[in-house]
């Protein structure tokens, strides 16, 4: 079948759309990707001068848990769990596994709170 | 305006997923183990050819696997093409440079 005017959307209006709790997976997995890429250079950043010396590399360590930093670490710990639950999701589907609506919706669910509370333990762990 | 179109990005996509997944799992396991390393056993790590390799084919895979996410985003969201062109050029400079910085750092560390 190769028709040239399709009906689905090339491009999405997120504001014309509703938002069931997999869409909501789906831009959390955007979102928390994008944040990913914006932490790269800090990523880089923080691995050259943990290799540069001793004490740059315990200043670091404390620099992480330190006030400022504790809520962009949250929030990436966010963004990494959010990612990955939601990639592994993405991938099961693709296998096959889970693509029926009520495990899906089950699924997302679970992507969202698995994210939610790796983000807690983030937070606590930072405050102690 | 698709670079690298079709089904060569969807499996790129999916199989460095599954490499960094793998890669996530051993940093948990090690971090749950509280077997973090100190400095030593870090720079050691880093400066042997084995470390500095795994380091850096990880970070390609980061870079691969983001910049097809970020361009379907980017293709999806941002209409005007200047804007649009702007914001790939952006993110892959972002990745290519910071990918350089990274060898150049592992670089570093290898005795001569």
């Amino acid at each position: 079948m190769h028709r040239s005017a399709t009906n689905h959307p090339r491009f999405l209006n997120l504001l014309q759309m509703r938002h069931p709790v997999g869409a909501i997976v789906s831009i959390g997995h955007r979102v928390s990707g994008l944040l990913l890429i914006a932490a790269l250079p800090a990523l880089v950043a923080g691995l050259e001068w943990s290799l540069r010396s001793e004490a740059d590399y315990r200043q670091l360590s404390e620099m992480l848990l330190g006030p400022w930093a504790r809520g962009v670490f949250v929030l990436l710990i966010w963004a990494l769990a959010h990612h990955v639950a939601a990639g592994v999701r993405h991938l099961l589907m693709d296998a096959g596994v889970g693509s029926r609506l009520p495990q899906a919706r089950a699924s997302a669910r679970l992507a969202i709170v698995f994210a939610l509370l790796c983000a807690l333990a983030a937070a606590i762990g930072s405050l102690s | 305006m698709r670079v690298f179109s079709g089904q060569v990005p969807w499996l790129l996509q999916r199989l460095t997923a599954l490499f960094l997944i793998a890669a996530l799992l051993v940093i948990c396991v090690v971090i749950f183990l509280g077997l973090l390393p100190d400095y030593s056993s870090w720079k050691a790590f880093a400066k042997s050819g084995h470390g500095a390799t795994i380091i850096f084919v990880s970070y390609l895979a980061i870079c691969t696997h983001a910049w097809i996410g970020a361009r379907d985003v980017l293709l999806d969201y941002v209409k005007p093409i200047s804007l649009r062109l702007t914001l790939l050029v952006a993110i892959s400079l972002l990745l290519t440079a910071t990918a350089i910085r990274l060898l150049l750092i592992l670089g570093a560390q290898l005795p001569v």
